[in-house]
């Protein structure tokens, strides 16, 4: 019955698509670069279309075609004055963008990149130790696209040689860690063809389950930052025992077991501390790399397939780096999430951001869709009425999101007092309470005094 | 530090001049150093957190801290009510009704306080910290007590001493979160308040002493001690002779309302009434109502007839006491005397007939070398200041006594009470100093005595010293005291530092290039079990690591540090003691998911499951189901323990010895050994090649110190 609906539907839509839109664009020339070499897919496609009938192309519908798209963004190179619009409605059940060009003109040629995750799962799902991880694409052969096709081509680059299969469709070639597919001549509008690849990858297919991040901010002079990361190896699972008799005499470091990883901290950071429940994980080293500190991180043990750790790792900042200000005006401009490992995943992120007592008319904007959550209020040292915080989370991020968010608010210089003078005034209170008490006498019986 | 005590209370404060009077002088000198000592009691307790982490230590402080989190959480209600899910599968346990809860209250009370001042410290700094803060107002309440007993110069000294004493660090080092750790000041806090009402009479400081009192009851099981010291005092006052109307009224406030008091906590329910060990407070009690009573008919009626009544009573008394006690010992009412009790005056007892008991080391008697080890010069000083106090008895100097000699007879059985021995020995030590330095520091002055003395007090008191002696003599007397106190203050840096500032958790070890190695095997363990075992999982272990898996990994265990329940130890020490089938049947009985064991081996750390081992065998051999396990079935034909291929088979084979070895025998241990060479035995193992049948591998640490495996479930049909 659904089935029936669907096709309806599905009909519907082609009917739609083809009848009111731009039929008249086609792609004279697709190139698309598939890495699958870690557990993400990046996709690069570039793309040359033409209206056939010489009409400007003002706008070109993208259709996304694959599940969990967590970044995408149009390539920097080509031409300016050119926008991506997210567009409502799914077509053919797949979600599209709108590219919107300033200036029209019959042909266009732009890149489109994006970043996709848990498109590539482990098969078979369980390995044992010594066993390689391997993995499957399931993905499309065809670039997807509301329209025609001239010319397209797809390189794939894979983690290895070892490639166990791979959809053929001629013509193709197959390098040692790359497969070239196509030349495809003349593809239909929204033809469809999977493209299945199975092959070993045995880079870290770590996911972060969840992030909380929080900024402190203190007018002091420091911004303290404590990320809370929940973490699990989403790779192959571990079947059987685990040896570490077997795990030490191996000491490959191309093993899909996940024995440290690398996290990138600003340069300026300082008193970092790396710590679960249990206390602190000690065995981490710190360097520092020309204009950021790597910090080798290892978990307390090291992550097979299906399992999970959870620690904090909290560092401080100069906050003259961050912080701007012109009067009773303050802005502060900082990385929303940070790198946490090479091709990083991020299931849900939690941002928090506590603001010093005071602050008022707080504006806050990002440079990506995020979801607001209703502010708190937090008291902690020498607090009165206590600091707001502003909390957001966002799903599905990847490195790419990496960039800064700003926020504005403002605050009265004079409130800076308030501190020191709750302190002085409370040390102030309690001397002359001890002189007042001293001095007094509480007895309900009178006794003589010897002096 | 000491030293500065030692020397400085009469020579500093003679020479300032100045703005301030004589008693001000004093005044901020005593303050001055008190408030060090009390700065260097914590101070010096700090070894471990600076070395390592702020992270509580050992087996028993991370059961106190898991039910401060829980108090802290949850409230009091919850707290009191909470039935423990987590120790002791299949039967769980009554955390409420079991526990001190005085150590938990105290955390939680004082992480609440801080949290309403907006001091958001995490509990487990409060936890940690918590006993270093209790020994600084040990320190303020040892020199009180002092001061009341003595003097106020042998109060600043007893004060100095026990801020460094290493009997009282061992049990107080930031981290080792325990009820010792408060426990101690309570003692001394109802000490001093009672020496109070002993001197004053009032029935507002026995009243204040009994409050202290039961603080202590719902801080350490300890208590009893205390419970059965003070009525001591009463009765040597009686026998001596110096009992009065100040005493009567001290003890019976005290006793009524600390029993009544003491009942409260549930954990002690009755006992005060019942138990033998309540039975001295009690009759003391009865006695002091008997001889007031006496001392009463005595002022009122004719001495022969005094005489005679008085004989009729003390035979009749004695006989009904005799005899309502054999009766109520015979019905059960009144507890028998329990095992702990029997060790403190038989040493011998509890390794004769409980094996549980004798397996601590805590519960071994004390050897000569750690009474210097632990209290160094005071034990010297000890017998000087026991002199000093009989050589002028008073009430509160009895006391005093009684307590040191009583509490060195039981630091010697148990080493554990070298806690409870520590305090009174710098009690007698700061009387002793005190004594000696003030007769001779008076000479020392008079020999330099060309400077003109402003005060008259200080005139006053030259001129009281008649018969002094030499100044030279007296400056040699005053250079051997105040070196004796710099060493006892190195050596008790040095013990400090060495012996009771490892956390045990995280272990430290020298490599051959001089780098610090850390072993954080444990903690690698129970976060693995935390992070990668169902929710529900029971894990099985010897009883020492229970309360920190509870603790640290959050998962179900069968036995823990709280050994109340011997059969259910033995079971698990017959799982560990059998052979693999049999131990399986026992494992599919007690529900076990994973087992847990400790093993040193490949680090040569020593106290492993191993070497535990027959303590195990001992203690599943004790009960009906295990009588089929005998020690000396695991014993070489020559007698030994040996792990090697001279070892019995029944060792060889059984259940902790292959989880221990499993796949050691390929391993390289040491240059120029054989495969499988165990470095804590120094033998290469006996049996290399094994497989295991009904258990896998599941985890095993860095070091290989924690090794975890998973029972298999049962075979599937017709597989």
């Amino acid at each position: 019955m659904f089935k029936i609906l669907y096709l309806f539907f599905f009909a519907l839509q082609c009917l739609l698509c083809t009848s009111s839109t731009n039929a008249e664009i086609i792609n004279t020339n697709v190139e698309r670069l598939l890495d699958l070499s870690s557990q993400l897919v990046k996709t690069t496609i570039k793309i040359s279309a033409e209206e056939t009938t010489g009409k400007p192309i003002t706008e070109y519908v993208f259709l996304v075609g694959e599940p969990n798209l967590s970044f995408i963004s149009l390539k920097d190179d080509t031409e300016k004055n050119i926008q991506l619009r997210k567009n409502k409605e799914l077509i053919n059940g797949e979600q599209s963008y709108t590219i919107i060009f300033a200036k029209g003109s019959p042909k266009k040629s732009f890149a489109i990149e994006t970043v996709s995750s848990k498109n590539i799962r482990p098969h078979p799902e369980e390995i044992e130790q010594n066993d390689k991880q391997l993995v499957r694409y399931n993905g499309r052969l065809y670039v997807y696209s509301k329209y025609k096709t001239v010319v397209q081509k797809t390189n794939v680059k894979l983690s290895s040689a070892n490639i166990l299969s791979h959809t053929q469709v001629k013509p193709y070639t197959v390098g040692s860690n790359k497969i070239n597919l196509g030349p495809y001549e003349d593809v239909e509008a929204l033809s469809e063809q999977e493209l299945v690849i199975h092959y070993e990858n045995q880079t870290p297919f770590l996911t972060v389950n969840a992030l909380e991040r929080t900024i402190e901010l203190s007018h002091w002079g420091n911004i303290a930052i404590k990320e809370e990361i929940q973490l699990t190896h989403a790779g192959a699972k571990l079947k059987g025992s685990f040896s570490r008799y077997d795990f030490q005499k191996e000491g490959r470091s191309d093993h899909s077991a996940v024995k440290s990883y690398k996290t990138y901290l600003p340069a300026s950071a300082s008193g970092v501390y790396y710590r679960d429940t249990n206390g602190n994980i000690s065995t981490s080293n710190m360097n520092l790399v020309r204009d950021f500190i790597e910090l080798e991180l290892r978990p307390r043990f090291p992550l097979f397939g299906g399992w999970k750790t959870k620690y904090t790792l909290g560092y401080n900042v100069p906050s003259y780096e961050y912080m701007y200000n012109d009067g009773n005006k303050y802005q502060l401009k900082m990385h929303l999430i940070d790198h946490i490992y090479d091709n990083m995943v991020i299931d849900e992120a939690v941002i928090k951001i506590i603001l010093p007592e005071g602050c008022t008319n707080v504006q806050f904007s990002t440079p990506y869709q995020i979801s607001r959550r209703p502010n708190q209020l937090v008291h902690t040292y020498l607090d009165t009425i206590g600091r707001p915080v502003v909390t957001f989370s966002k799903s599905n991020l990847v490195e790419s999101h990496i960039s800064d968010f700003t926020l504005n608010y403002s605050f009265e210089k004079v409130s800076l007092l308030q501190e020191p003078l709750l302190v002085s005034g409370f040390i102030y209170v309690i001397f002359l309470f001890t002189i007042v008490l001293l001095r007094l006498d509480f007895s309900i019986t009178s006794h003589s005094h010897k002096e | 530090m000491a030293v500065d005590i030692g020397g400085g209370v009469g020579s500093v404060a003679s020479r300032a001049k100045g703005l301030l009077t004589w008693e001000k002088q004093e005044h901020l000198l005593r303050l001055v150093i008190l408030i060090l000592a009390a700065v260097l009691s914590f101070a010096t307790r700090l070894f471990s957190v600076l070395r390592f982490e702020s992270v509580i230590h050992e087996f028993d402080p991370y059961f106190n801290y898991r039910t401060t989190r829980f108090l802290a959480e949850q409230g009091f209600y919850k707290f009191h009510n909470w039935f423990d899910e987590r120790a002791w599968y299949p039967l769980g346990r009554i955390i409420g009704g079991t526990i001190y809860p005085g150590l938990m209250l105290t955390s939680a009370a004082l992480y609440r306080i801080m949290w309403l001042l907006n001091i958001t410290i995490d509990i487990r700094n409060v936890c940690v910290f918590l006993a270093p803060f209790f020994s600084s107002l040990t320190v303020l309440v040892t020199y009180a007590l002092t001061k009341e007993i003595h003097s106020t110069g042998a109060g600043l000294v007893a004060a100095a001493l026990i801020s460094i004493v290493p009997g009282y660090i061992s049990r107080s080092v930031a981290g080792s979160y325990d009820n010792e750790g408060i426990a101690i000041f309570c003692m001394l806090f109802t000490y001093y308040l009672w020496i109070k009402a002993v001197k004053t009479g009032t029935i507002f400081w026995s009243a204040m002493s009994a409050l202290a009192y039961f603080y202590m009851v719902s801080s350490w099981g300890g208590y009893v001690f205390l419970i059965n010291l003070i009525p001591l005092h009463v009765l040597a006052l009686m026998i001596t002779g110096r009992f009065s109307h100040r005493i009567y009224i001290a003890y019976s406030t005290l006793y009524c309302v600390g029993t009544i008091l003491s009942m409260q906590i549930s954990f002690v329910g009755f006992q005060p009434i019942q138990s033998s060990e309540h039975m001295l407070a009690l009759g003391v009690f009865g006695l002091c109502q008997i001889h007031a009573f006496v001392d009463y008919l005595r002022s009122r009626i004719p001495k022969d007839h005094f005489e005679l009544l008085f004989k009729t009573l003390v035979s009749s008394m004695l006989t009904l006491v005799l005899v309502v006690g054999t009766l109520l010992t015979i019905t059960g009412k009144v507890s028998p005397w329990t095992g702990r009790f029997y060790s403190l005056l038989d040493p011998s007892y509890a390794k004769n007939h409980i094996p549980i008991i004798a397996s601590v080391s805590e519960h071994q008697p004390t050897s000569w070398s750690s009474f210097y080890f632990d209290l160094q010069i005071l034990v010297f000083l000890f017998p000087a200041g026991l002199y000093f106090c009989f050589s002028k008895l008073t009430d509160s100097n009895i006391f005093i006594i009684l307590y040191g000699v009583t509490s060195i007879y039981f630091a010697g059985v148990m080493v554990r009470l070298m806690l409870v021995l520590a305090p009174v020995m710098c009690v007698l030590s700061g009387i002793a100093i005190s004594h000696l330095l003030a007769k001779y520091i008076k000479s020392v002055d008079a020999g330099g005595a060309a400077k003109p003395t402003d005060s008259k007090r200080h005139h006053k008191k030259l001129e009281q010293q008649t018969g002094g002696v030499k100044s030279e003599v007296a400056i040699g007397f005053v250079g051997i005291i105040t070196m004796m106190l710099i060493v006892y203050t190195l050596h008790c840096t040095w013990v400090t530092s060495e012996a009771y500032s490892s956390p045990s958790i995280v272990l430290s070890a020298r490599s051959h290039d001089g780098g610090r190695i850390i072993f954080d095997d444990f903690r690698e363990a129970y976060y693995w079990l935390q992070m990668n075992t169902p929710e529900d999982a029971r894990i099985m272990s010897w009883w020492d690591y229970g309360y920190q898996i509870t603790a640290m990994a959050n998962r179900t265990i069968l036995v823990d540090n709280n050994t109340w329940n011997n059969t259910h130890i033995s079971r698990v020490g017959q799982a560990m003691a059998s052979s693999e089938e049999k131990a399986y049947e026992i494992m599919r009985e007690l529900d076990v998911d994973y087992v847990l064991v400790i093993f040193g081996g490949l680090t040569g750390y020593s106290s492993d499951d191993i070497n535990k081992f027959l303590w195990m065998v001992r203690i599943g051999g004790s009960t009906d189901r295990g009588a089929h396990i005998k020690e000396k079935d695991y014993y070489a034909a020559n007698g030994e323990f040996r792990v090697d291929k001279e070892g019995s088979p029944t060792l060889l084979n059984c259940l902790m010895y292959k989880m221990c070895y499993y796949r050691f025998g390929q391993m390289y241990t040491e240059g120029g050994k054989a495969q499988g060479y165990d470095r804590v035995r120094a033998a290469e193992i006996g049996n290399k090649d094994f497989e295991l049948d009904v258990l896998e591998e599941a985890y095993t640490t860095e070091h290989w110190l924690v090794r975890i495996y998973k029972v298999k479930d049962l075979p599937n049909r017709g597989v």
